[in-house]
């Protein structure tokens, strides 16, 4: 699904610089991955490096699936233009039927008239409901996911699990958490980034072990 | 080719969506960026007889003047909208199709189309109101034309790289941009300057396009210094350095 050939990647810092990745290769499969690693260990760059957002300074990554952006993701929204036509402006990008996608997400983040208002009048919840709408518009065959995997009320968040729920036949997550329940109720498997070093165990919870001594060290 | 469909298509999304951001502030958006310069430009032709004495003939010398202005303007606006294309859509490239060169690209389609429509607009009421002498050779201006806005595209996008180390590069071109209207023959022709000073205005590259642009819209126009393969140089050398240097200096993107 995702092969990365010989990738490094490392930011530079006022001293020396940091080493996210170093020379790593790796062949992750379609699967449900849980990505663990200490606070730093460089998961959330990994992540953007999958999605396509951050280069890696040497190396290869090829995807054979369609991939999200980390989901959620709303930085490109614009504040002076509507929902609609921010909607409007990722199905353009993203080759999709763009009548379609607006109305899917129309019904599914439930703004009613404020689908039609700039996105400065919205609040904190109204905007996350429209980013995980758009999301959940666009047919990935890999979800990424960091941190954040529902929004809004419990009664928003319930329904944005059971989309993701449908979803899953069809498609797979990639998912960055700290948070053990939450591998566990979405990830199969699991990979571990530590100095520089990714680690793939066909087993979540052999990486959950492997985790665990990492912290105690 | 599945690659350069992609890259159309994001381009003409960012066109659309720049279209309706850049003056979205007020409900009539677009026009505005019609009609503003449309009236500024009438305001600075009225201004500009006025010091002349009134002689030299009202409307030749208002055609004669929007001709520099209007193809001065199609570069200073491109290059100073272009140069902001990686920090205002910044957000834009976390979907990995959109590339820093589409969005500068996207900002050089808008704003040359924009211009080309303020251009038109401006001559047709010269034209068609003031009965002014019409273009004579269409082709002979598209040349000078597209060199500048391609000139645009290579001092925006190599001042847009350039801004990712070095901030205060915008007020350096503030700096230039601002005595360039007075040394880039918009008001008065090279022919009527003397030879000395001539030679020294030619290094201007802007000069070449201006000049070149009035060869091809009046009858027997005489600049016999215009030199459009100096412009293309300058074309040439400022599009490498941004395309090339966009390219290597990507790691500044975040």
């Amino acid at each position: 699904m995702i092969e990365l050939q010989n990738v490094s990647k490392t930011y530079p810092l006022r001293k020396g610089r940091r080493i996210i990745l170093n020379g790593a290769t790796i062949t992750l499969p379609w699967k449900n991955i849980g990505i663990l690693g200490r606070n730093g260990a460089g998961k959330s760059t990994l992540l953007r490096m999958i999605a396509g957002i951050e280069e890696p300074d040497g190396g290869i990554i090829r995807r054979s699936k369609t991939v999200s952006w980390p989901l959620g993701f709303r930085g490109s929204f614009h504040r002076d233009l509507s929902g609609l036509e921010n909607v409007r402006f990722v199905a353009r990008v993203y080759g999709q039927n763009t009548e379609e996608m607006i109305e899917k997400v129309r019904d599914f983040a439930e703004l009613g008239q404020f689908y039609y208002e700039p996105l400065k009048s919205y609040s904190s919840g109204m905007g996350a409901r429209l980013a995980f709408g758009v999301s959940m518009a666009v047919n990935f065959e890999v979800y990424l996911v960091d941190e954040i995997m529902a929004v809004g009320d419990a009664r928003f968040k319930a329904k944005s699990k059971q989309a993701f729920m449908e979803r899953l036949p069809h498609s797979r997550i990639v998912m960055v958490s700290h948070a053990m329940n939450n591998l566990r109720e979405y990830c199969d498997t699991g990979l571990v980034v530590h100095e520089g070093k990714m680690t793939y165990y066909e087993d979540l919870e052999e990486a959950i072990q492997v985790y665990n001594k990492l912290n105690e060290e | 080719m599945k690659a350069l469909r992609i890259h159309i298509r994001v381009i003409l999304a960012l066109v659309l969506r720049e279209s309706r951001v850049r003056h979205g502030r007020s409900r009539a958006g677009y026009t505005w960026a019609i009609v503003e310069p449309v009236l500024q430009i009438t305001i600075l032709t009225l201004l500009f007889r006025e010091f002349r004495g009134g002689t030299g003939g009202g409307t030749e010398f208002a055609i004669f003047f929007a001709t520099g202005v209007l193809s001065f303007n199609m570069f200073k606006n491109t290059a100073g909208y272009v140069m902001h294309a990686f920090e205002q859509n910044r957000p834009l490239f976390n979907y990995p199709m959109v590339k820093p060169v589409d969005s500068v690209l996207a900002r050089v389609l808008l704003d040359v189309a924009t211009n080309l429509l303020i251009m038109f607009i401006v001559i047709s009421f010269q034209v068609f109101v003031l009965g002014a002498p019409g273009p004579k050779h269409v082709p002979l201006m598209a040349l000078p034309l597209f060199l500048l806005a391609s000139m645009a595209l290579g001092a925006g996008l190599s001042l847009a790289v350039i801004r990712r180390f070095l901030p205060s590069i915008l007020n350096f071109y503030h700096i230039i941009m601002g005595p360039a209207f007075f040394v880039s023959c918009i008001f008065y022709s090279m022919s009527s300057i003397p030879t000395r000073y001539r030679e020294l205005l030619a290094w201007n590259p802007l000069v070449h396009g201006i000049e070149g642009f009035r060869i091809g819209y009046f009858a027997e126009y005489s600049a016999p210094d215009v030199d459009l393969f100096y412009l293309f140089t300058w074309v040439a050398v400022l599009n490498c350095f941004g395309f090339v240097g966009e390219k290597l200096t990507r790691f500044r993107q975040q």
